[in-house]
């Protein structure tokens, strides 16, 4: 455990360089967050019953997905890191550590995850809930639940990029795949519009994909969309993608591990 | 210590495609091409020996590297290091190991290096008191005091690789893979990582494994060493016996009152000749340098004289060309 520590240290110390990278992404974060409140608050004035939830929750929602962007951004995975260290040889510097390849990803990961939560999505939610309406959880039940399963939903996603990862050891070029990746996930991940907003076939799919396990079903826990049983039927979808995922990526990655070259050098 | 056995290690590339979502069709092509690039080597390394590894670019020798430090999974062949099979066992073995690879760093780019050293302590589970005592290691005998606190990118390359050394043995491993690690650094650098490299072996007994194009330090390090080409191990033996295999020829240098024509001695061919000045190449198994004396004394007054002994490069040349 005192490791995934370490990296979030580390982390710390490396983003503490970027300080002005840091300003321009929480204002871009206040901006995003901004526009969602206004589209939301404007088209409630037009159709107040129309959305299944009431404008408050429903800018929580969009608020909240703007905030927690800084985490769940799929660009800033583990495969981005795989793919660069693949490209430059330095993946051989990480096998030579006395690391699991699989944790070793995960705590750097996680790592930076744990600092761009704590400064930025915390600050953004402090500035959500002062100026655009972003709402406390709806009940503290719901805080707890939101929390696991943010977690939840934080390992899903990590799980799914490590598999990208695991694809760029084999094509050594993962550019025009995280392209169309990214853009899957953010589909059917509900960040922008609520999954409960999807026409018939497409939210049947969005139901059954991994991805709302990662901006959906915490938010929808958050707002109180989803409670009682329904939401300990959510925390159990995520746990059991998470388990397959992790599964998977390991047999991925004992797959290509045998046929991993290092370029350079 | 170390025992490797028919090692190989073929790398099957697939054939990249051209144009549209080219990752996805390079990923269904069938289409492969094996390149054998560690082709059946085998050696035995003890403990405490520091072994030179040396070979032409692409021989194969950062492959074999990458297989004893158990990143690459071998093709076939058996690799043993102090009872533990790198690949298979490599969270073990890794933490008895340090490695440094010249060209590349395992230190954080953005932040000083001594928050790069303290991730590492804490990656190998390095207890407070051997970390104190590392770095006082560190600080007397790579100066690491100096630049702990700056950041990576802002290094220069000697000091850089002495920071790659310190992160490769915070750890305190018995046994150190020195890929290249004097690879582009000055006369002043070199000279000091080979005093520390040396030192590190002698005092610590760690057994060093190292490869690099610099025959000096082969010279300065080295009592064995290891030519590897084409995938195969074509010379391991000592650097002595390569002197006397490949290092048969000497030349002698006269300088003369003024300028002559171009001449030979027996047992002895003129290289070249530049401003009175005349290069003469002979086996020292035919002759003697006083003998070629006397004899191109009597023909011409000589001012100066000097016997050159040939580089090791030199030797090496002979050997990759021969082989």
């Amino acid at each position: 455990m005192r490791i995934f520590w370490s990296f979030a240290r580390q982390a710390f110390h490396n983003a503490a360089i970027y300080r002005f990278d840091y300003w321009l992404q929480l204002i871009s974060v206040f901006l995003m967050m901004y526009s969602v409140h206004w589209i939301w608050t404007s088209l409630y004035s037009q159709h107040p019953a129309a959305f299944g939830v009431n404008v408050a929750q429903m800018v929580t929602y969009g608020i909240l997905g703007m905030a927690l962007e800084a985490i769940f951004n799929p660009g800033q995975g583990p495969q981005m890191y795989i793919a660069t260290q693949l490209k430059t040889g330095g993946i051989d510097t990480d096998l030579a550590k006395p690391l699991d390849f699989h944790l070793h990803m995960l705590a750097r990961n996680f790592g930076e995850i744990l600092f761009r939560f704590g400064t930025l999505v915390l600050p953004s939610a402090l500035i959500g809930g002062a100026f655009l309406g972003l709402q406390f959880p709806a009940s503290p039940v719901a805080a707890g639940l939101f929390a696991v399963s943010l977690l939840l939903g934080y390992l899903v996603l990590f799980a799914l990029n490590f598999l990208l990862g695991m694809l760029a050891v084999v094509t050594l070029d993962i550019r025009s795949i995280s392209w169309a990746y990214n853009s899957l996930v953010r589909f059917f991940s509900g960040q922008m519009v609520p999954l409960w907003l999807f026409p018939g076939f497409l939210g049947a799919l969005a139901n059954v994909l991994p991805f709302r396990s990662i901006y959906a079903i915490p938010i929808s826990i958050y707002i109180g969309k989803l409670n009682g049983s329904a939401a300990l039927e959510a925390l159990i979808f995520q746990s059991v993608w998470v388990i397959a995922l992790f599964i998977v990526g390991r047999l991925a990655w004992n797959g290509v591990h045998t046929r991993l070259v290092v370029q350079g050098g | 210590m170390i025992h490797v056995d028919n090692l190989v290690k073929e790398y099957k590339r697939p054939v990249r495609k051209e144009g549209l979502f080219s990752g996805i069709r390079t990923l269904l092509s069938r289409d492969f091409a094996v390149k054998r690039a560690v082709d059946g080597i085998s050696f035995h390394i003890a403990p405490g020996e520091l072994v030179g590894y040396i070979g032409p670019n692409g021989a194969g020798k950062s492959t074999s590297i990458k297989m004893l430090t158990g990143i690459l999974v071998p093709t076939s062949g058996r690799i043993e290091v102090n009872g533990l099979a790198p690949h298979k066992q490599r969270k073990e073995y890794t933490r008895q190991i340090g490695v440094v690879f010249g060209q590349k760093t395992q230190l954080w780019w953005d932040v000083p290096v001594i928050d790069s050293l303290r991730l590492l302590k804490d990656i190998y589970k390095v207890s407070n008191v051997e970390f104190s005592r590392n770095m006082e290691l560190f600080s007397d005998l790579l100066d690491l005091h100096e630049f702990q606190h700056t950041p990576v990118r802002q290094l220069s390359l000697g000091q850089r690789m002495r920071a790659d050394l310190a992160a490769a043995l915070v750890h305190t491993p018995r046994i150190l893979f020195l890929d290249e690690p004097t690879i582009g650094v000055d006369v002043v650098a070199k000279e000091r990582l080979r005093n520390f490299i040396k030192e590190i072996n002698r005092e610590r007994k760690v057994t060093v494994l190292l490869t690099t194009h610099d025959m000096r330090d082969i010279e300065k390090l080295c009592t064995r060493m290891m030519i590897i080409d084409h995938g195969q191990m074509i010379y391991d033996g000592s650097v002595e016996q390569i002197r006397e295999k490949y290092g048969r020829h000497r030349t002698l240098v006269v300088q003369f009152e003024r300028e002559i024509p171009e001449f030979s001695a027996p047992n002895a061919e003129c290289l070249k000749s530049e401003g009175g000045k005349l290069w003469f190449r002979f086996d020292r198994l035919a002759t003697t340098p006083s003998e070629l004396i006397a004899y191109i004394s009597t023909r011409y007054p000589i001012i100066d004289l000097a016997v050159e002994e040939p580089e090791i490069e030199d030797m090496v040349r002979a050997i990759y060309g021969g082989s």
